[in-house]
Order: structure tokens, then sequence, then C-alpha cells
């Protein structure tokens, strides 16, 4: 076995322990508090007590708690959601959807913001002390400081209320009743509602990118080997090529981690913008303690974030030339 | 530690050394334009959370603005009657903006506290230790971090009825994990630096060690952290209150903003919504803005010529 | 024709409160195919003279007067695209720290090419070629130019700088500090390879070091800078044989040197002027023992003397040759002569007997499983050795040869796997037992770095006294207790001191205070772990003569470990070369000076530098680096670089006994000098199995 594979083999069980755990802290969350899932359907007096019994059997939950975690623990990790109980539908029919939405309105956006401020930070790092740095890093301070649904509200009162540009609600017009995905996505109607929280999810994540490339940058300017690239005549641009070069590694991971993290939505944004993503729909099943949706959506939130982090991981070592897989210096 | 004889010197001489510490500070930030706007900003803000119930002119959820005819006053624009205007529900806008700062101060300060703290220790023991100290503490920061914050704080708030120091106990036991890791990172290098070996050759324990020799040197980057975790408190708080999981019993400014949303006034009611938004932007934005200029100094690696 | 031709370079820095003038009125001029030394102590303005000529002076930096003529150009006047022409395609740079200076994410080949495609349109495979060519040249394997830097070790990535310098032919090669950093065998090979490469080459270099060994065997002209001045400068043998500066005198006397182990080295008191305002005196009059009413009033001008190619900045310059005789006697520079030679040694308070210390290797689970024993790192292999009070045992070595980690092993910081110790009549289990902390305040060490063993957090005075506090030692009377010991390593007055963080001190106060805050427990015994090798020349010879003197007045037995073969014959009584893990020869410090038994100690002595540029040096040339300690072969660890090697050497490991007697002893079947050594045994012949003590027991 090599060192790497070692390494590999190191973090993958890891990751499979940190899901088992995650996993178990999600059942204990969800079963040991007070409170039970039905209790808004009986004040409701929409069920009576026989037909609550049947749904608990049906749930499973008139078992004794070690075999609701057995079962509970058995279907998750098969993929088995169970069914809604608001919605009455398979959980997966309710979810896929919804993170096929988040995920076509964040995904791009990320790689958007990663492409465009990274490139951005490394330019203005170069340029230490510009205007433009000064400006950039004030506009991308209060960009990513300021809680996204705040920029959300902004940008729905300049563009959608006052300059009435575009829509300030939904992911297409309430007439449209698109069949299938291509369709749903490729119309223009889609595009008019899409642009404005696409905007400010690039605007929020791009004021992270912006300071570690420019960061890595300005650290790469005084270095030795740069001093040597410049008295070999390098040109400036070439000098930046190699700098930025040398910063890409942490960029490439953070961006890995904040891809794991799309799965969660940015659930402010969703609210705000009333976009069916992910993050909106858990928020409404938390709100009417849809169990089995609860903890589907978690499930697949934390263990986006798990994989992010095992790639971001392998990233870096593989990547790296100079790293050691073995995780402390070399011998 | 110390028995020594002249607690009274020594005290004076503590209380000038603090007293020449916030001068330098002071100055410093002074040099920064921008993180002495943010230290006014933020200035402002605390003065409006200690003071600003009292301050205010009416009692933010009880008082209902009245015209001449006695009718409410619903969704007026600022007039004499109401400086900034009144809500859907003929409530005082800057009543609410005055009192909801302090529900926002308490967690932002407890809960970047709370985060600075936690995580401070933390990474210190973590990276002090090592071994497998280090790898169940790291590992409870991997299970922190693919927790899903937002869901999970949630899910825990509305079992429980959400009060402020229970959103502050919930967002720091979420936050730590940030400064923990960077504290932990810090500390590993600080460890190997010749000193703390020369420490240890002098046989000072490993209390005295992590606390006298790496604790202090990682110190900046603990204060660092625990300015950003103010910001991030700040936001996580009103988030939480937007979403409609605040504390039922208390204005906040998240909570305003949750009220013009949902009664569908934003589209007129600017004054309804300007005021909590811009307060809650300007005082993440500021925290962040003194974070970064203290970064400028400690992160010897961007520190080079300017 | 002069080649380059600095004419009164002025160079300052500008940082937030203050400007630091660099580099004031510096003028030299190189000829084609000379080579030039620029030498100087650190803030001498040494490397920014080379910066400038680069155009590479970071961003606060600024040329404010004077021209840099190259060729017939002005290099200060010419734009960035003009002057990115010049450099590399004339004058090529070998940066001073080859292990920060290659760009980690490109591979070795691909940094060269890159600097060739960037001035010649050639194909790649042309270029690829040329590196090979090159890597060839400087003595690296041709078919590593795929190698990122981190394969390579350290000296193996200067020879790939150079490389780098020799792509495009240039006319001038600016080397700084090419050598800083190295062990010296491996320092002697690089300069080695400079000089034949640059020979072949005919083109100039101008060398810059504060080594003036380095510079005394290879230039032929030199400029000694001395806050950012040019104090003399002329032909090498003018220059350091007859100096004419007071500076340069003493420059030259307090480098150590092997040869005259007798002869305390004198250093210069003080320290390096400030130069955050320009020059009004001398800058050297503060710390002159010449300096009159004129050196006060003005920096004297550089002044030809006559008939030779030699100039010289001092306004007593007429004196120079009385100043020359004075300048010999530590009197004159105000330093107690404090030979207290042939102080009695007293008994043994440390003695180590096959004391070992392996690093388990990591190993996969699928061989733990086979039960397959793991690899150690055999770190100290064995090592026997014994310190009396007063007296000074050096241990010397190249960089991973094990003696940091021996010092370490022997402060209990690490534990020792294998061996036994004994200090003060007990063995080092008893202290491991629950007296720790007995143990800490009678043994000491003294770390390498002045910039990083304090406490940055502390000042002066708690620093000092928190060993104190931990043993509650001398509690009732701490001041005094701080006070004593600072005045006793020589910071004086204590008082002022007292309050200052590390900081604010220089590095040679620093280094007082690290020594100082080993000492305030009274210390029966003492381990210095290359104390000095971070210091300037003059620094280290003040902290060599303290060491000396405390081990002399106060009864302490001392362990000095460094790589600096010249510091340790000045400071200690006997030696112990280390290799590999392993004691390879060990004795009294005279003889081992001049009559090495070891061929591994005869190359070590033979790589380090010569003063004096007369003396004639014979290169002992060693083959590739020290292997592995994991792998080590079977038999000699030295015998695949032993010149002398022979079929014994491959089949068992020699013991420390094996050559010499009881005052001198190396490990070693085919000595050197046996003729002369008294005790000879004769060559061991395939007999030599007579189990030594410290065999490696574990290398099946």
């Amino acid at each position: 076995m090599t060192q790497f594979q070692r390494f590999l083999a190191k973090r993958l069980a890891i990751s499979v322990l940190l899901t088992l755990v995650a996993v178990s802290v999600i059942f204990v969350v969800l079963r040991l508090l007070p409170g039970s899932p039905f209790e808004a359907l009986v004040t409701s007096g929409n069920l009576n007590q026989q037909q609550i019994n049947e749904i608990r059997s049906m749930y499973g939950l008139n078992q004794p708690l070690w075999q609701q975690y057995v079962s509970y623990m058995g279907s998750i990790l098969t993929f088995e959601f169970g069914y809604s109980i608001l919605r009455s539908q398979p959980v997966w029919s309710v979810l896929e959807p919804r993170l096929v939405n988040t995920l076509i309105l964040l995904v791009p956006a990320l790689v958007t913001t990663a492409v465009l401020s990274s490139s951005l930070g490394m330019y203005v790092g170069w340029n230490r002390g510009s205007f433009l740095e000064k400006f950039s890093i004030i506009s991308t301070t209060f960009l990513r400081s300021t809680p996204v649904f705040i920029t959300g509200i902004f940008f729905i009162i300049v563009f959608a209320y006052n300059l009435e540009l575009v829509p300030a609600f939904g992911m297409r017009s309430v007439t449209a009743s698109p069949e299938g995905y291509a369709e749903t996505f490729l119309s223009v109607d889609f595009a008019y509602h899409y642009v404005l929280p696409f905007t400010v999810a690039v605007l929020y994540y791009s004021g992270d990118f912006l300071l570690l490339a420019r960061n890595g940058v300005v650290e790469k300017r005084g270095s030795e080997f740069l001093k040597l690239h410049r008295a070999k005549g390098l040109s400036e641009m070439q000098q930046l090529a190699r700098a930025g070069r040398n910063s890409m590694l942490p960029i490439l991971t953070y961006f890995a981690l904040r891809l794991g993290m799309i799965f969660q939505g940015l659930i402010l944004l969703e609210v705000v913008f009333g976009w069916p993503g992910i993050g909106r729909e858990l928020v409404l099943a938390i709100q009417q303690q849809d169990y089995p949706l609860v903890q589907a959506a978690v499930f697949i939130m934390a263990l986006a974030v798990i994989i992010a982090n095992l790639a971001a991981d392998v990233l870096y070592a593989y990547f790296d030339p100079t790293v050691s897989t073995n995780g402390s210096g070399s011998a | 530690m110390s028995t020594e004889t002249k607690p009274k010197a020594e005290l004076y001489k503590r209380v000038d050394r603090i007293q020449s510490l916030v001068r330098d500070q002071f100055a410093f930030l002074r040099q920064d334009r921008l993180a002495f706007a943010g230290v006014l900003v933020v200035g402002a803000f605390v003065f409006t959370g200690v003071f600003g119930p009292l301050l205010a002119p009416h009692d933010p959820i009880e008082y209902t603005v009245r015209d001449q005819a006695g009718s409410i006053l619903r969704l007026s624009g600022p007039t004499g009657a109401a400086v900034l205007g009144t809500t859907a529900y003929g409530k005082d806008v800057l009543s609410q903006f005055l009192a909801g700062a302090r529900p926002t101060l308490i967690v932002g300060l407890f809960g970047g506290l709370g985060t600075g703290a936690i995580g401070f220790l933390v990474g210190l023991v973590s990276g002090y230790y090592g071994g497998w100290v280090d790898e169940v503490l790291m590992r409870l920061t991997d299970l922190t971090f693919s927790l899903p914050f937002m869901p999970m704080a949630l899910l825990l708030l509305t079992f429980v009825t959400p009060n402020i120091w229970l959103m502050t106990a919930i967002i720091a036991g979420f936050l730590w994990k940030m400064p923990a890791r960077v504290v932990r990172s810090e500390v590993l290098s600080v460890r190997e630096r010749t000193f703390v070996k020369s420490a240890r050759a002098s046989g000072a324990s490993d209390f005295r060690t992590m606390f006298y020799h790496v604790g202090p040197n990682v110190l900046p980057i603990g204060f660092l952290y625990t300015a950003y975790g103010v910001a991030w408190a700040i936001a996580a708080q009103a988030s939480l209150a937007f979403l409609g999981f605040g504390d039922p019993t208390m204005t906040s400014w998240g909570r305003m903003l949750r009220q013009v949303f949902e009664s569908g006034n934003m589209r007129i009611a600017w004054w309804w919504v300007f005021p909590p938004a811009i307060g809650i932007a300007a005082v993440t934005t500021s925290v962040f803005l003194i974070g970064r200029a203290y970064e400028e100094v400690i992160n010897p690696e961007i520190q080079t010529d300017q | 024709m002069s080649l380059l031709e600095v004419e009164d370079l002025k160079v300052t820095y500008t940082t937030d409160d203050e400007s630091v003038h660099a580099v004031n009125d510096v003028s030299f001029s190189i000829d084609e195919g000379i080579n030039y030394g620029l030498a100087g102590e650190s803030g001498s303005g040494k490397s920014t003279v080379a910066e400038a000529l680069l155009g590479l002076l970071p961003g606060n930096g600024t040329v404010e007067r004077g021209t840099i003529q190259f060729d017939g150009k002005d290099l200060t006047s010419l734009s960035e695209a003009e002057r990115r022409d010049v450099l590399w395609e004339d004058i090529a740079y070998i940066p001073q720290s080859a292990m920060d200076s290659l760009d980690p994410v490109m591979s070795t080949g691909a940094q060269i090419t890159q600097a060739i495609h960037n001035h010649r349109n050639v194909s790649d495979a042309k270029a690829r070629n040329r590196v090979r060519e090159l890597f060839e040249i400087v003595g690296l394997d041709p078919d590593r130019i795929d190698d990122y830097p981190h394969e390579f070790s350290g000296g193996m990535r200067q020879r790939v700088t150079i490389a780098m310098a020799l792509a495009l032919e240039p006319d001038l090669i600016i080397a700084d500090e090419p050598t800083t950093g190295l062990d010296v065998i491996v320092q002697d090979k690089i300069i080695d390879k400079i000089l034949e490469i640059q020979e072949r080459m005919d083109s100039s270099l101008l060398l810059i070091t504060h080594e003036i060994g380095v510079i005394a065997e290879t230039c032929d002209e030199l400029s000694i800078l001395y806050g950012g001045k040019v104090m003399e400068q002329g032909s090498v043998d003018n220059v350091l044989v007859n100096p004419t500066n007071p500076y340069t005198m003493g420059l030259k006397n307090s480098f150590p040197e092997i040869e005259d182990g007798d002869a305390d080295p004198v250093a210069i008191p003080g320290s390096p002027p400030n130069l955050n305002r320009e020059p009004t005196a001398c800058v050297f009059e503060d710390r002159c023992p010449f300096a009159t009413d004129e050196c006060g009033e003005s920096h004297p001008d550089l002044v030809d003397l006559p008939n030779r190619n030699h100039r010289s900045a001092c306004h007593n310059v007429e004196e120079a040759a009385q100043m020359r005789r004075d300048a010999k006697a530590p009197e004159t520079w105000d330093i107690p002569d404090s030979d207290a030679d042939g102080s009695d040694r007293g008994e043994v308070v440390l003695e180590t007997d096959g004391l070992e210390k392996y690093y388990e290797q990591s190993q996969s689970l699928v061989s733990q499983f086979r039960g397959e024993d793991p690899d150690y790192v055999k770190a100290v292999d064995g090592v026997s050795l014994s310190v009396r009070r007063s007296e000074v045992l050096g241990v010397a070595g190249e960089s991973g040869c094990g003696k940091s980690t021996l010092g370490e092993t022997i402060a209990l910081l690490e534990d020792p796997t294998g061996g036994e110790m004994v200090f003060d009549g007990e063995p080092f289990e008893y202290y491991q037992d629950g007296n720790l902390q007995e143990f800490r305040r009678k043994v000491q060490i003294i770390f390498q770095d002045p910039f990083d063993s304090l406490n940055p957090r502390q000042t002066v005075r708690k620093l000092v006294g928190e060993p104190l506090t931990i043993h509650d030692y001398r509690t009732d009377e701490r001041e005094r207790a701080i006070v004593e010991t600072l005045e006793k390593v020589g910071l004086t007055p204590a008082e002022k001191f007292l309050d200052q963080y590390p900081h604010e001190l220089s590095g040679g106060q620093r280094q007082r205070v690290a020594v100082a805050k080993a000492l305030v427990l009274d210390p029966d015994f003492l381990i210095c772990d290359e104390p000095a090798s971070m210091l300037d020349v003059s620094l280290k010879v003040n902290l060599l003569n303290l060491l000396r003197g405390l081990a002399d007045a106060e009864d302490i037995g001392i362990v000095y470990i460094s790589h600096d073969l010249a510091s340790l014959v000045q400071v200690s009584d006997r030696l112990a070369i280390m290799y590999l893990g392993r004691i390879i020869e060990e004795g009294d410090v005279g003889r081992i000076a001049t009559q090495p038994k070891h061929p591994y100690t005869t190359s070590l002595l033979a790589a380090a530098p010569e003063k004096d540029p007369t003396a004639d040096r014979t290169r002992v040339l060693l083959d590739g680096e020290p292997p592995d300690p994991v792998d080590l072969p079977s038999g000699c660890a030295f015998a695949p670089r032993c010149p002398k090697a022979e079929e014994s050497c491959w089949e068992a490991e020699p013991g420390l006994d094996e050559a010499g007697d009881a005052d001198h002893r190396a490990a070693c079947y085919v000595p050197d000098d046996e003729s002369e050594s008294p005790a000879s045994k004769g060559t061991a012949g395939d007999g030599g199995f007579e189990t030594p003590v410290d065999a490696d027991s574990l290398s099946d």
C-alpha cells in the first residue's frame, strides 16, 4: 500500500464513522426532544385515536426506541426515506425536484464567483494598495458579512420594486406550467426569475474567494522563489501567474468545501426570493414537523458536507507535491 | 501565582499597562480609516443596545400610534407623530428599532465571546496535546461542520420556546468550530517554536506551558475570531428571527424584518425595512472591517512590505 | 574594460515612521572574468547592493542616487522591459536560500526551461536537452529534471539554482550567500562547483557572503562593507593579508580558525550602527579602539593606497601597520583576557553508555498484521560519552547526523529508547520516575535560534525569573537572583534590560538572555545546541568566550553541539565527531584538530575555508550525501562515501576503540596518520569482530 492509499483509507474510514455519528445525532434530536409529529394533526382534530395508532405503527413509532433506531439507520443509510407525513408522497419525490432547483441556482453561482473573484483577488493582491484593492475588499466585506437575506431584500427593493426589471419572487410565473427539467430551466421566464437570486448568491460567495486569492498572492509576492522568477526576467503577468498558481490550492479546497455546503442551500436566500429549493422546503417541513422529510433532508446535507470534506482533503494531498500524506512532517 | 509583596505597585503597573494598551489599540485603529469608522458604528450600536429601550419614545409592542382622530395609524411614512413611520400594526418603527438593538447586542456579544472562548480552548488543547486528544476534538469539529447549522438550530428551537440565552448557546455551540480549527493550526506551529521546548526543558508543567507560553502567542488569532464570531452571531440571530424562530417576547431587528416580509409590505414600507436592515448590515460589516484591520497585522504572511 | 561599474550607489528603505539608509555611496567595479567578493556582517547592506543591481529591491527600497554601468548601459535608467532583457541573459543570480527559492509547485526542469524560453526562441525539446546538460554540469542526475524541488536536498537545490544561473551563459553571475545554511562539506563542494564552471565559461562572479574565508579562497578582489559603507577595497591578497582598516582587522581576527586553536579569536565589542540617519561620523567610530576626534566628524573617504590595488576608508590609515599589531591583542578592544587555561576538570557529572534514540516509522496496517518489525530511524545510535565538571565537550557533525536529538535526549526532552545514562550518580530512569523536576533544575539546555528561543510576550524579568518560580528557587530574593545572573552573562546594567521584550533586544543580547535563563538556577550541567549559529561572527565569538569562562568559573559541565568545527575547537576541551547517530571519533581537541584519525573527520576539517588567501588548502570532496538513517548499510556507515574504504569496512561496524588510545579514539579500521598514532593497533584484519559496544543490534 502506498502512503497515499493509506491516507485515503484512513480518511474514508473517518468519513464513514462521521456519517454514522451524524445520522445518530439527527435521530436523537428528532426523537428525544419533547413534542410529537402528530400533535399538530391531533390538535387540528383531523384524526381520531384509531387513525393515529395506525399511522404510528405504519411509521414504526410504537416500537421501542432502540428498534426504531435500528430500522431508522437501516433505511436511511440505504436511501429509503419513506413517506412524507404531510404531503403523503414518497420523501424522495418531494425532495428531488427541490434539490435540483437549489443546485441549478447555486452551482453556477459558485463556479462563477470562484472564477471571477479569485481572479480579481489575485489581481488586486498583486497591485497592493490600489484603489481597486480597497474598493473590492470593502464591498466584498460588506457582502459576505451582511446576512444574505438583507442583501436580498435590498436587491429586491431596488431591482424588482423600484426599477421593476425582474420579478421579486418565485422561480417562474404563476401561469407557466412547464413539463420536465429542460423546458423548465431553458425558458426566458425562468431566466427572468433567475437573475436576481443568482446575482445575490454570486456576490455573497465572492468575499471569501477574493480574500483567499488576494492573501495568497500577497504572501507569495514577498517570497524568495518569486524573487528568483523576477530575476529570470519574467514579465509581470508571468510572475502573477506563478503567484496565482501557488495560491490555487487553498482556493480549490475551499471550493470543494463550499460545494458540499450547497446542498444545504442558502436557506435565507431561498426564503426571501421564494425559490422552491431544498432549504426552503426544509424550513417548511420543520415548521410542520414533517419528520421523515426533515431527517432525509438533513441527512443529505450532512452527507454532502462529509463527502466534500473528504474530497477537499484528498485534493489537497493529491495536488500539493510538498504535502506529506501521513499527517505530520515527513520523518 | 506570584506572591509579590508589592501588590499595590503591581496593580498600578497593570493599570498603566492596560491604559497604554488601550491607547495603542486606539492609535492603531485611527490609522485605518475604515476600521475607525467601524469602531464608531460599533460604539453607536453598543450604546443603542444598552440605552435604546430607555431612549425609545414609546413601548415597541404595547403602544399603538394613533392620529388625531384616534384611529390607528397603520403603515404611515415618517411623520411628526412617528419619526420613522409606523408598522402595519400601527407600532412606532423608531421605538422598535431602538429596542430591537438589545437582543441583537446580547446575542452578538455573548455568542461571539462564547464562540471565541470555546473555540480558543478547544484549539489550544487539541493542538497542544496532539495525539488522541487532538483526534477526538477534531472529529468533533468535523461533526459540527457536517451537521447543517441553520436546520439544526431551527429543529432545536421548534421544540423549546426560543429565548435569547438559548439562542446564544445554540449559536456558540455551532460556531466554535471555526476558531477551533484556526487556533489549532496556529498552536501547531507555535508548539514547534523553540521557546516552548525551552519552557519544557526548564521544567514547566503542561498547564503552564499551554497557558503562559503557547496561549498568549495565539491570543491575537483568538481575539480576531471572537470579533468575527460577534458578526456571525448577529447574522445568525437575525436569520433565525427572520425565519420566525426568534424570541417571541422581544423585538429584535431580525423580527422586524420578518414582520415586514410576512405582512407583504416590503414594496411600500421602506421606512419599516431600512432601519433594521441597515442596522444589521452596518454592524456586521463594521465588526468585520475591524477584524480585517487586525488580521493584516496578525497574519505574518500578508504583512510584508506595503 | 570593466564589465560592471557601480558608482556612488545609495539605497534607502522607507518604513512607516523612518527611513533606513542601507547603502551609502558605495562604488566598486568588476572586470571581465574576475571573481569579486562583497563581504560584511548582517545589516552591512551587501544583499541590498545585489538587489539594487538586479532591480529586485522590495517596494519600499529606492535607489536614491548613483549609477550602475553594466556593459556600457546604466541599469538604473532602464525601463522594466529593457531590464528584463538584461536579467538572466547577461546577469544571472544565485539566491541566498535555495530552500525557498525554487517554485514549490513547478518541476525544477520547467523552472529552468522557463528562463530559457523567456529569452531565447528555442524548441521545447532543445530547451529540455539544455537542462539535462546543465544538470550534468552541476552534478545532478539528468533524469531528475521533472522532479519537484521538495524531492531534492538542500545542497542539491542549490545545484539546481546554479544550473539555472548557467542556462544562458551570462556575463555576470551574482551569488548572494550561496552556501549559507549548508553543511561545511556541501558548502565546499558547491563553491568548488561554482569556481569550476565559472572558469570554464569565463564569466565574472560577484560573490556576496559574510564568510571572509570563502572570499579569500575564491575571489580576486573584494570590498568590505560595514553600515552601508565600503570600508576597504582592493585585491584579496592586499586587503586580507595586510588590512589597513580597523574594521577589517577586527573582522579577520574574530574568525576562529582551526589551526590556531590556542589563540582566542578577538571579537569586536558593541553592535552594528543604527542606519536611521545618514552617517555623519565614521560608521565604525563607536566600536573602533583607534578612533580619534576626526573620526567623529566625518566618514572618511575611500582613498587609494600608494602603488597597490588597495583602497581604505580610515582617517588613520597612515598608522595601519601599528594598528594591525595592536588589533591582535584583546586588551586593545577592551576585552578582559580570559585565558584561564588549564582549569582543573572535576569529577564526571554525566555519562552515557550506548545511548539510543530510535524513532519508529509509521507502517501500514497490513504489515502490522503480518507482524513485521517496523522500520526505525536511528537518530542516536549507541552513543557513549562522558563529561566532567568544568569541561566542555564539543559534539560536531553535519545536519541530520542526530546531534540535536542527542542533545535533547541527554536533556530528557526525548525519552531514550535504549542504553544507559547516568547523571550526578543516578540513572536516567530515576529522574524519569518522578524526579524529573530535580533533573530539570540541574540540567539546562540552550537552543539554536535566539530569535525564537524566547517567548516574545514575556519581559526579560519574567523570562529569567520563570525558572525560579517553577522550581521555587531563591524566590525570596528573585529580583537579586535575576540581576545577578544577567550581569554574569554580561548584560549590564541589568536594570536596563529587566522590562524589555525580546524584540527590543539584538540577536546577541537575546542569546545572552537565553543563557541567563539557563544559569539562573545554578545548574550543574549545560547543553548548548548550536547557540551561536545564527549570530554574526563578532557576537559568536563573544558567546563562545562567555561559555568557556562559565565552564571554568562555575564548575559546570557543558556539551556544546555545533556543525562549526572552528568554533568547537575554540571552546571545547574534548571533541566528539558524530556521523549518522554514532560517535566516530572522540578525544582531545588539539589532537583531533591536528591529527584526525577518521577519514570523515579529515574531510570535515579540510572543508573549512581559510581566511588567509595565501594558504593553500587541498579539498577532500566526498561523494554524495549522508544516506537515509533508516536503511543503513551493514558495516561502517561511512564506507559508501569513504575514499579509503576496504573490504573489512563493509563487513562489520568498527567500534570506537578500533583506533587510537584512551585520549583519542576513532571508529575506523584504516585510520589516517596511522604511523604517528602511538597506540596504533595496526590494521584490523578480518578478525575485527570484537563485539563492538555500540554495535547496531537491530540491523538484521
